[in-house]
C-alpha cells in the first residue's frame, strides 16, 4: 500500500491539512475502484467501513497479493477539518464541500479542495464508492439511491452491494452540485452508499455493507477472492416511496425500529406537546411496507420527516 | 403596510413568522428581499432604512416624493438564523438560497421558500440585498448573471458604479434569483459589507442606488425636478475581468488597504505573518491595476486562500486592442 497526499494546505499554527489516499497497486490491468468517506465531517459509518477495508487489503497484500487484479484508492477521511470538528460542514466557511462540486468558481478553499479531490478520482477511477450517512435528524437503512438518468449503469453494480434497498429517485437540480453527480456526469459509475445517522456508528451495518463491497470488487475483478452471500435489494421507484411528515411541531417519540416491515395504519410513533402535555398526534404508517428512514432527532417541525416507507406490496 | 405572509408553530409553543410590507397601489410591484442569510445585517438595516422613508412618504410626511408604483420589502427570510445569530439554522444547516423554489408542505425552510416565491412571483422587479462570504468584505456592488437589456437598464438605473457579472454555478437553480429570473422578473443582487456587521456608510451607497432606480422606473416621483449634478455610469465586469490574489503562506493577515480602493499594479495589499514568530512569510501586492471589490477581513488565513478580488478592465482592453490591431491590417 503507498499513501499519496491528494491536497496539501499549510495552516495558520502549523501542521498542514490534508486529503489523503491509500492505493493497493494492482497485479493486472482490472477496473480501478474508489472509495471516499468523510465529505461531511460528521459522518463517520463510512469511515468505519473504510478501516475494515483497509485492514482487510492489508492482509490481503500481504498473504495473497495476486487476489489484488485492480487498482484499489481508498479515500478515509477527504474533509479533515469538518472531521476533526465533528460537523458536517466545512467549519471556518459552514459550506457543505458537497455543493461545490462542478463549481467555475475559485473563490474559496472549500472550492479549491473540492476540484482537486474530483480531479484526482477521475484521473484515478473506473468506478467510485461514496459513503454517506444521514443527517442529524433521520436514520437510514443501508441503501443506495440511484438518480433515473444514471440508472442503466448504476443498478447492476449496486445490486451487488448487499444494501436493504435500492431507490430510484428523479433527478433535482441541488444534485447537480454533489460529487457522485459529478463523476456519474463525467461518466465513470458512482455509487453513493447511505446508512445509519451522523455522528453514529452501527458496526453491524457496516460489516454488511463491508461484505457487500468485496462482493462488487469481484464482481467487477478487481478482487480475485469468494466472497460471502450477499442479500437481494429492495428496488423501489420513486411511486414507491411514502414519506410520512409532522403535521404538528412538537417531540416526535418513536415506537418502532428502521428495517420493521410495517403494515398500513400500524403505530410509527407519536408526536407530543412538551409544553402542554397533550399528544398531538399517533403517527401510523400510510401504507404496508419496509421502513427504511425513521426520525431519530425527537424536534420536530411542521412539515419534518417522520418516516419513509418503500410500499413493496405492489412490487 | 406590515403583513404576515407564513406562521409556522414551533415545537415550544411560539410560532415562526414571516413578514412582508407594501407600500402603493396594487400592479407590478418592486421587490426587495433581505437576510436569507442569517448574518447578512446590511440588508436587514438597508431595508429598514427603506421602510421608515416610504413609510414618511405615504403618511405624507415627506413633501419631496410621491409613491406612483408598488413596494414589497421582505426583511428576514431566514427567521430561524437571525434569531440564532447564525448564518444558517443551526437545526437544519441549510443555507436558505438552497431551498429554492421550496414547498409549501415540506420542511420549515421549503415552505419558508415556497411562501417567499408565491408572494414575488408577480413582481416585475427584484432586489436581494447581500453581503460577501463569511470573513471577506465587499464594496457595494451589483451582481448579476446573464443581464438582458431590462436587467442593464436596472444597473444603469442604480447608478452604482459597479456589478459583476456571476460565473454560473452548480447550485444556481436552487436560489431565488435564478427562479426570479425564471419568472422573467428583472432582478439583481446588490452587495455590500460583511456578515454579522452593520456598515452604514455602505448602506447608504445603495440605498441611494434603490432611490435612483425608483425614481428611473417611475416607483418614485421626486417633485423637485432637480437633474442629478453626475449621473454615475455603472460599469459590468465579466468574469474574466476578475483578478484574485492568493495566500502562499499561513498565518495572519495584515491589511493595508479598503474595499472599493483602486488600486495600481504592484502596490502593497498586506503581508502574512507567521502566528508564533512574527516574521513576515509573505508580502501581497496586486498584479494588476483594478479595482478591489472583496477582500478577506478575519485575518487568520490558509494556504492558497483568496485575500483579495481584483476588477480589473485589462482583459477587456486587450480583447479590443486586439480586434483594432486586426482591423487596421486589414
Amino acid at each position: 500500500m503507498e499513501t499519496k497526499c491528494v491536497l496539501s494546505i499549510k495552516s495558520p499554527l502549523g501542521p498542514p491539512v490534508e486529503i489523503l489516499k491509500h492505493v493497493f497497486p494492482a497485479n493486472s490491468n482490472r477496473p480501478r475502484v474508489s472509495f471516499v468517506a468523510g465529505l461531511h465531517g460528521d459522518e463517520l459509518e463510512g469511515l468505519y467501513i473504510c478501516h475494515k477495508l483497509l485492514r482487510y487489503l492489508k492482509n490481503l497484500e500481504a498473504n495473497q497479493p495476486e487476489a489484488i487484479q485492480g487498482e484499489i484508492n481508498i479515500y478515509p477521511a477527504v474533509n479533515p477539518q469538518a472531521l476533526e470538528n465533528s460537523t458536517r460542514l466545512w467549519p471556518f466557511f459552514s459550506i457543505d464541500v458537497n455543493r461545490t462540486f462542478g463549481s467555475r468558481q475559485t473563490d474559496s478553499l472549500a472550492v479549491e479542495t473540492s476540484q482537486a479531490l474530483l480531479e484526482d478520482l477521475k484521473s484515478s477511477s473506473d468506478t467510485v464508492i461514496d459513503f454517506h450517512s444521514s443527517n442529524l435528524q433521520l436514520l437510514e437503512l443501508p441503501q443506495i439511491r440511484i438518480i433515473k438518468d444514471f440508472e442503466k449503469k448504476l443498478l447492476p453494480l449496486a445490486k451487488k452491494c448487499n444494501v436493504d434497498l435500492i431507490w430510484i429517485h428523479p433527478n433535482a437540480e441541488i444534485f447537480a452540485s454533489t460529487l457522485g453527480f459529478n463523476l456519474n456526469s463525467a461518466k465513470i459509475p458512482t455509487l453513493v452508499i447511505e446508512t445509519g445517522i451522523c455522528l453514529r456508528i452501527h458496526p453491524e451495518k457496516g460489516d454488511q455493507i463491508f461484505n457487500g463491497v468485496l462482493n462488487l470488487l469481484n464482481e467487477l475483478g478487481t478482487l480475485k477472492l469468494t466472497p460471502e452471500p450477499v442479500k437481494e435489494p429492495h428496488l423501489v421507484q420513486p411511486d414507491q416511496v411514502k414519506m410520512v411528515q409532522a403535521h404538528h411541531s412538537g417531540l416526535f417519540i418513536k415506537q418502532v425500529e428502521a428495517g420493521n416491515f410495517l403494515e398500513e395504519g400500524e403505530r410509527i410513533g407519536k408526536l407530543i406537546d412538551p409544553i402542554e402535555g397533550s399528544i398531538l398526534k399517533e403517527v401510523v404508517s400510510p401504507c404496508s411496507g419496509l421502513l427504511f428512514t425513521i426520525r431519530e432527532h425527537p424536534l420536530a417541525h411542521k412539515g419534518s420527516p417522520l418516516a419513509r416507507i418503500a410500499e413493496l406490496g405492489v412490487q | 403596510m406590515k403583513e404576515k405572509i407564513l406562521t409556522l408553530p414551533t415545537p415550544y409553543g411560539g410560532n415562526l413568522e414571516l413578514h412582508k410590507n407594501t407600500w402603493g397601489k396594487s400592479g407590478e410591484p418592486l421587490s426587495i428581499v433581505s437576510g436569507l442569510q442569517g448574518d447578512h445585517l446590511n440588508g436587514l438595516f438597508l431595508n429598514s432604512h427603506l421602510t421608515q422613508f416610504l413609510d414618511s412618504i405615504v403618511e405624507g410626511l415627506d413633501p419631496h416624493y410621491t409613491l406612483t408604483g408598488q413596494v414589497q420589502t421582505f426583511p428576514v427570510v431566514n427567521v430561524n438564523a437571525v434569531q440564532s445569530g447564525t448564518r444558517l439554522w443551526p437545526l437544519d444547516g441549510m443555507d436558505m438560497d438552497l431551498a429554492f423554489p421550496g414547498n409549501p408542505e415540506g420542511e420549515t425552510a421549503e415552505a419558508i421558500a415556497s411562501a417567499i416565491l408565491q408572494h414575488t412571483k408577480d413582481s416585475f422587479w427584484g432586489i436581494i440585498l447581500t453581503s460577501a462570504p463569511p470573513h471577506y468584505e465587499d464594496a457595494p456592488h451589483i451582481q448579476t448573471h446573464k443581464p438582458d437589456s431590462r436587467e442593464k437598464k436596472m444597473c444603469r438605473d442604480l447608478q452604482i458604479e459597479t456589478a459583476r457579472r456571476q460565473k454560473d454555478s452548480p447550485t444556481q437553480k436552487v436560489n431565488l434569483f435564478h427562479h426570479w429570473q425564471e419568472q422573467e422578473i428583472s432582478s439583481v443582487m446588490v452587495s455590500a459589507g460583511s456578515p454579522r456587521t452593520i456598515n452604514p456608510q455602505q448602506c447608504e451607497v445603495l440605498f441611494q442606488g434603490i432611490l435612483n432606480f425608483m425614481k428611473a422606473e417611475g416607483i418614485l416621483k421626486d417633485h423637485r425636478n432637480k437633474k442629478p449634478d453626475n449621473k454615475i455610469k455603472t460599469r459590468i465586469y465579466d468574469p474574466d475581468e476578475e483578478v484574485l490574489v492568493r495566500t502562499s503562506a499561513a498565518g495572519m493577515l495584515l491589511k493595508e488597504v479598503k474595499v472599493g480602493n483602486f488600486l495600481k499594479k504592484g502596490q502593497k495589499i498586506g503581508e502574512v505573518r507567521d502566528i508564533y514568530s512574527g516574521k513576515r512569510l509573505e508580502e501581497l501586492a496586486a498584479p494588476e491595476d483594478g479595482l478591489l471589490i472583496t477582500l478577506r477581513q478575519y485575518p487568520i488565513v490558509y494556504e492558497k486562500e483568496p485575500i483579495a478580488i481584483l476588477l480589473s478592465g485589462k482583459d477587456r482592453w486587450q480583447k479590443i486592442g486586439h480586434v483594432f490591431q486586426s482591423i487596421v491590417k486589414r
